[in-house]
């Protein structure tokens, strides 16, 4: 028997089947991909899920970014404090905010508000027969619902970690300009001159990543729903979770193969 | 044409089909009748291609789809439609939009022919001037006749009918009942999946018994209600009360 891809297992860690969930899920992927281009047709859809991404996640991404930068500015400011190298402080936010917690926050919280939007929307669909509608009527679910969401993310998610970065670095200038009294200009100097192309091009490509992932994995748990609201439930648990570290995971190995690479 | 030839199909481990052979001829309206759990609603998903057999043949028009990707089905798909037991209205649409859904999808029509398709699946179901309104703010009753308009729209040949009246009022379901009837009447054929003999007798030309995934008998509702098979009479006549029986008595001797 060979059942539509995104309808068979749930993909779970605690699986017995986690390696036949996790195979669902990379030809799930690979059928996203094989799909892009179907997003000029569904333009309308597109520019609804990155409206909504985009409006619905800013107040959290700018809150979120400014709390780590803040909390960076502080944590690192204690320490340097020690050594009186409190002018590395805003060299520190600025690295910290650009090539980690600014993509990392961003990413949380974005597997948490669009990977649980992405996994209720698409599994109620799925439990109330719509993709069997949209299936009997000769229609791919792939092009039609998952792939404009997985575009908006992709737009979105950089524009997002870019206001959480800046939200973040003037949350770190400011709370040292005035707990470390290290001079406002000197520090708004520093955080800009520190970077780097390699810095940036982490910071910039890691949303895109994360985008991909958090976006496919919140829609294949959605279209994997079955049986009723309880199964719903727990794989929108499940997707934010599994999204979550794929989040982390993508983090470690950019990280670690960035600093071999370049 | 549908032929369902010695199907079988298992899900999650548990046989659902087995050896099922079914035809389904042009322009009349089959019934398949059995209880909760025996897989009737399966079938229709395997005539439409959203599920596919573990063993069989499913033919259509003499071409055999059994084992057809997406794409080598779409056309066979665009001439079956099918009204779900839930519905499957979009949420988020009007009963208009609900209605064009698949005519824009298809981009194969013109504003002006989605419009004038619409306006008469929405009279045909007797949904005239509700076109604005959501899903939400239908009855049970008229979400399934816009159910129905989604179906007509796209002029199908077949339409498939899963528990078409199965949580209605007695009225209601028969005018959804009568919407069927309207629609052989114009050279739609039509299958229908139910438990509820009533319906079954009221308007199917061949009757399809299922029980255990297997069919208990097959053809009309006269030669279906005169069979000795237990199962029949026991899901003929036991689990329906006495008026029923009646009833279905004074049918055996018409």
């Amino acid at each position: 028997m060979k059942l539509p891809r995104f309808s068979s297992r749930p993909f779970s860690v605690s699986s017995p089947g986690f390696i036949a969930a996790l195979q669902d899920y990379t030809l799930f992927a690979l059928d996203i991909l094989k799909n892009l281009k179907s997003v000029m047709k569904n333009r309308e859809e597109t520019i609804k899920e990155m409206f909504v991404i985009g409006t619905k996640a800013l107040l959290m991404v700018i809150t979120g970014g400014l709390f780590a930068g803040i909390i960076l500015a502080i944590e690192s400011g204690h320490s340097l404090e020690m050594f009186g190298a409190t002018t590395l402080i805003g060299r520190t936010v600025s690295l910290g905010m650009i090539r980690e917690l600014g993509p990392v926050i961003t990413g949380l919280l974005l597997a948490s508000r669009t990977g649980a939007k992405n996994t209720s929307e698409l599994g109620a669909m799925q439990l109330s027969e719509q993709i069997d509608a949209i299936q009997a009527f000769g229609l791919s679910p792939i092009r039609k619902l998952v792939v404009p969401r997985v575009i908006a993310a992709l737009v979105m998610f950089l524009p997002l970690t870019l206001i959480a970065d800046v939200s973040g670095m003037l949350g770190g200038i400011f709370i040292t300009n005035q707990t470390f009294h290290v001079d406002f200009a000197y520090l708004l100097n520093s955080v800009v001159t520190v970077l780097k192309m390699k810095d940036l091009l982490v910071g910039f490509l890691k949303p895109v990543f994360f985008g991909f992932f958090i976006s496919s994995i919140s829609c294949y748990y959605g279209l994997s729903t079955r049986g009723g609201t309880t199964n719903l439930g727990k794989n929108a648990i499940s997707s934010v979770v599994m999204s979550s570290l794929a989040v982390l995971g993508l983090d470690l190995i950019f990280t670690k193969v960035i600093w071999e690479v370049l | 044409m549908i032929q369902l030839q010695h199907i079988s199909l298992a899900l999650t481990g548990r046989q659902i089909l087995q050896d099922i052979s079914l035809d389904i001829y042009d322009d009349t309206i089959s019934v398949i009748l059995g209880p909760s759990g025996v897989g009737k609603s399966t079938i229709l998903k395997i005539i439409l291609g959203l599920l596919k057999v573990d063993s069989g043949k499913v033919i259509i028009d003499g071409r055999d789809l059994t084992y057809a990707d997406t794409d080598d089905a779409l056309d066979l798909r665009r001439k079956i439609a099918m009204v779900f037991q839930g519905n499957a209205l979009f949420d988020s649409l009007t009963v208009e939009q609900n209605t064009a859904y698949f005519l824009k999808e298809s981009e194969a029509y013109s504003p002006e022919e989605i419009s004038r398709r619409v306006n008469d699946a929405l009279a045909f179901v007797n949904l005239s001037g509700t076109e604005d309104l959501y899903p939400e703010q239908l009855s049970g009753g008229m979400k399934k006749r816009l159910a129905i308009a989604r179906a007509v729209v796209v002029e199908p040949r077949i339409i498939l009918f899963d528990e078409p009246t199965t949580g209605l009022d007695p009225i209601n379901a028969k005018v959804v009942l009568g919407l069927i009837k309207n629609l052989k009447s114009k050279g739609t054929t039509s299958v229908i999946v139910t438990h509820i003999i009533n319906d079954a007798i009221a308007v199917g030309d061949v009757l399809t018994v299922l029980n255990e995934g297997s069919v208990v008998s097959s053809g009309s509702s006269g030669e279906v209600l005169r069979s000795n098979n237990p199962f029949i009479k026991e899901f003929l006549y036991e689990i329906y009360d006495d008026s029923l029986f009646i009833n279905n008595k004074e049918l055996l001797r018409q």
